[in-house]
């Protein structure tokens, strides 16, 4: 699979792992900015609560892909797997603590 | 450094829910500009992606705006046609695969669904703009590229392609109305039409 559609199944997993909790009122749609805000606001999130943090840190490394749509066909960021991962793997426990 | 508008807004345009698209090309500096704002270049990548003849260089050439110089220089311009894009058959089998993976989760898990319904569109998007770049040799860059390729045009409903249109905007700009499940059930319906559709554009990409 390509670098771009590697980056498009991390953040898949990485929402699936955040919505896994069933929030009040909205899945997290994206790990864009606006998105996340949407998110927080709308299920009454303490915007600087750890799994806050998380899904901001797993947003900042994906930005191009969250924010981005125009130059997307570019493969233009070195890979970043090892980090995502990590986030990933404490954003899994954040959630499994929460519930 | 050089910032340029590009996108719909160079188009032409212009709708209430349009957002502004800003490119920063820069040196070494480029790194304090802010991603939510910028897309953020270095001039040595933006000189590989032209000689790579890539779509964003080609949606550059045709579709940018110079607004800030800081050596009265036009930078884009002076770097002249990209080259020819060679990689079409390749980039729309990258679409399709993204496709196929999206639908795939649509079918597997709910815990993410307006995501993949974004990137379907992201998915039909891409494939038509790099068609039309790389086949029908009439590069359009339009957020509803894959509704103007003539007799090429994705085989689906208004309503549908409104509705994975609002998903994109719900994971990248996070608002808009909340998608329901009869809407998400109605576009899955049409989803087998539209990969036989990109299905087809990829073997005519291969031909080319």
């Amino acid at each position: 699979m390509s670098e771009f559609n590697n980056r498009i199944a991390a953040q898949r997993h990485l929402l699936q792992l955040v919505n896994g909790k069933g929030w009040e009122s909205e899945e997290l749609f994206g790990l864009s900015r606006k998105a996340i805000e949407r998110w927080t606001v709308a299920n009454r999130i303490d915007p600087r609560s750890h799994i806050v943090e998380l899904v901001e840190a797993a947003s900042s490394k994906l930005f191009f892909l969250a924010n981005k749509s125009q130059e997307q066909v570019s493969e233009e960021y070195k890979a970043t797997a090892s980090e995502i991962a990590l986030i990933a793997k404490a954003i899994e426990s954040e959630i499994r603590r929460c519930s | 450094m050089h910032i340029y508008a590009f996108g719909s807004i160079c188009r032409g345009e212009i709708h209430p829910n349009s957002d502004v698209d800003l490119l920063v090309i820069g040196g070494g500096d480029v790194a304090q500009y802010d991603p939510d704002i910028y897309s953020i270049y270095t001039y040595l990548r933006i000189q590989e992606l032209w000689g790579e003849g890539n779509p964003f260089a080609w949606h550059l050439s045709l579709e940018s705006r110079l607004l800030f110089s800081s050596d009265d220089q036009d930078f884009l311009r002076s770097l002249g046609k990209p080259a020819p894009y060679s990689c079409c058959a390749r980039d729309c089998e990258k679409f399709l695969s993204l496709f196929r993976h999206a639908r795939a989760s649509l079918t597997d898990s709910c815990a993410s669904r307006v995501f993949d319904l974004s990137t379907i569109f992201l998915s039909i998007r891409n494939i038509a703009t790099c068609f039309s770049l790389g086949v029908v040799k009439s590069p359009n860059f339009s957020r509803s590229s894959a509704l103007l390729l003539e007799k090429n045009a994705v085989p689906l409903s208004v309503v549908g392609y409104q509705v994975l249109e609002r998903a994109r905007v719900l994971c990248t700009r996070g608002y808009g109305p909340k998608i329901t499940d009869d809407e998400i059930d109605a576009a899955l319906r049409e989803l087998d039409a539209v990969y036989d559709w990109m299905s087809e554009l990829v073997e005519r990409a291969k031909r080319t």
